[in-house]
């Protein structure tokens, strides 16, 4: 259980933000801490899956983000599957 | 008394480059403070300004500017003329008034450095009319929005606005205090009157006062005439900088000085004029597009201009032209989202007969950065404004935001690979932000809220009242204390620390 902050896009978004998690918390949960801020407000809402991509390679989501070597105010980017 | 004209006696008396005997030059031209030791003494004598001009005619002059200027506000102050104007123009002048006012007077620093320690004689007289128009113009632009206060409010920023720790004076501070204050009379000819002002400014003014006289705002129009044309003046003094510089085999540090802040100034001109003249000026008084502005004016004429003196193009030429087309738009989007911080009324500008001039003059910003809009605008209809509003800190970036053209990522990208490479510790951002997260996330200070900042009235188009309530910023929304601003201060002084060492490493 610790914060871990981290640098996030959601693609087709122009922003990039600062997202606080736990690294605990799981790769779904991180993707959807992401479109909380993006999805429904710039970026329109669709109805599929959303991942979670970091250093080129596609998370598992059900994966601890923590475990996922994702440290702190590393860039992220979330995505509609 | 006889009169005798002035080519008689102009040279003669302005000649004050002295043998000196007590004292070196080193001495009396310290290289921090001067910068000119590249060139032999001798071969400054030869820096001449084209426009001359003595003190009794610039007394004169000025007077009569300030004259015209103060005895037009007076008028205009008693009519309705401000009152009838276009909200998103108020936004323009606002927004000016705040991020402009003191740089002007910061920048009566830079031009007396180059009046005490410019190397010839021609120069220090150039830059001492240049320290008097910029003490006049911090005087006049923070005059004339106090004089707006009854109807605007936010006038005050024009002097308060630097002494805050808001996040769009910062990048502008940080940039400023670079290349006024911060800075040797040699970079301080190049960046600041080659560069920003003969580059940027000056053309920027020209335009604004045109934009201001067509929309009705005669006293802000006649203002920016008077400053202008000071500024046509002393930006001279880059030109035979430049000249001397080359003449002497310097070309390549002339180069990398102008090439440093050219990008920066650009950064944030776009900031601040692209939003101007893409979404804040009413459409009807629309002469050109930010973009059009630009490639005419500065694409055009300053690059013929420095590539006259046998200079290259910035070797990010092409990354400059490529972001014309989107960078502005990006900001506007985040500026709006934002805009509880910002200390002025940020218009969206995005009704339908905008967007369709957005489209003519950006192929492509519907599918770019129309879809972000057609988002926002259902959210406003739906009267869902808290989820027009941002419940958490973007990433900035020295510190302009970190902004993606609509996704794509390609910037943002092609930095993101060149710091891949380093170190995550020795990456800037990650730097930056660690050493305030460590104060701002840790779990100790709480858990950041979600509670939607305080909702607005009027998110879209131009029906935004101007109010007292303006400005509330998202740190404090958030939960953060004046600490984070404290903290950001810090951020933007390590950051200029970091650039002055990259620079002395060049050196």
């Amino acid at each position: 259980m610790a914060l871990l902050p981290l640098s996030a896009q959601f693609e087709g978004d122009v922003l990039e933000l600062l997202i606080p998690v736990d690294d605990e918390d799981t790769v779904e949960a991180v993707g959807a801490a992401i479109a909380h801020h993006v999805v429904g407000r710039r970026v329109a809402a669709q109805d599929v899956p959303i991942r979670l991509r970091h250093n080129g390679r596609v998370l598992d989501p059900q994966e601890r983000i923590g475990a996922a070597g994702v440290a702190p105010l590393d860039h992220v980017e979330a995505f509609y599957a | 008394m006889p009169q005798l004209s002035r080519s008689d006696w102009y040279d003669l008396a302005r000649d004050t480059n002295w043998a000196f005997r007590y004292v070196d030059e080193e001495e009396v031209f310290p290289e921090a403070l001067s910068g000119t030791s590249r060139v032999p003494a001798e071969a400054w004598l030869k820096w001449d300004e084209p426009y001359k001009v003595t003190y009794r005619e610039y007394v004169h002059n000025q007077v009569t500017k300030d004259t015209t200027t103060y005895s037009l506000k007076n008028a205009v102050s008693r009519s309705k003329l401000f009152d009838q104007l276009d909200p998103g123009w108020k936004s323009v002048i606002v927004a000016h008034y705040g991020a402009i006012s003191m740089p002007e007077y910061l920048a009566s620093i830079g031009e007396a450095r180059m009046g005490r320690f410019g190397r010839s004689a021609a120069w220090r007289n150039t830059a001492t009319f240049g320290t008097l128009d910029e003490i006049r113009h911090g005087q006049i632009q923070t005059f004339f929005p106090y004089g707006l206060l009854d109807k605007e409010p936010r006038g005050d920023w024009a002097l308060k606005a630097f002494h805050t720790n808001n996040w769009i004076i910062l990048a502008v501070r940080y940039l400023f205090d670079d290349m006024f204050v911060a800075n040797d009379a040699l970079s301080i000819a190049l960046q600041l009157t080659f560069t920003l002002e003969t580059g940027f400014t000056n053309l920027q003014f020209l335009g604004m006062a045109a934009d201001a006289i067509d929309v009705g705002d005669l006293e802000f129009g006649s203002l920016i005439s008077s400053i202008q044309t000071d500024e046509a003046r002393h930006a001279q003094q880059g030109e035979p900088t430049i000249k001397v510089l080359i003449d002497n085999g310097e070309k390549e540090w002339g180069q990398f000085l102008i090439d440093h802040m050219f990008w920066r100034s650009w950064r944030i001109f776009a900031l601040l004029t692209g939003l101007s003249m893409d979404y804040y000026t009413p459409l009807e008084s629309r002469r050109m597009s930010f973009k059009e502005f630009i490639e005419d004016w500065v694409v055009k004429q300053f690059a013929d201009q420095f590539r006259d003196y046998g200079l290259e193009f910035p070797w990010y030429w092409d990354e400059f032209i490529n972001e014309l087309t989107w960078y502005h738009h990006a900001i506007h989007l985040g500026v709006w989202n934002y805009r509880p911080t910002v200390w002025w009324n940020p218009d969206a500008g995005v009704s339908e007969a905008e967007r369709l001039w957005l489209e003519e003059k950006y192929p492509g910003w519907n599918r770019h950065f129309g879809r972000h809009w057609d988002v926002i605008t259902e959210n406003v209809r739906k009267g869902d404004i808290a989820a027009t509003l941002p419940e958490t800190l973007p990433i900035t970036c020295k510190p302009v935001p970190a902004a993606d053209r609509a996704g794509r990522g390609r910037a943002r990208r092609r930095t993101h690979r060149r710091h891949a490479a380093e170190p995550r510790a020795q990456r800037p951002q990650v730097r930056l932000l660690l050493r305030a997260l460590q104060v701002d996330l840790h779990p100790a200070a709480g858990p950041l809220r979600r509670t939607p900042v305080a909702d607005r009235p009027g998110a879209l188009g131009r029906d935004q009242p101007a109010g007292p309530g303006h400005g509330v910023g998202v740190l404090r929304a958030l939960g953060r204390g004046a600490g984070a601003g404290r903290r950001q201060l810090r951020m933007g002084r390590q950051q200029r620390d970091e650039g002055l060492n990259r620079w002395r490493c060049y050196r």
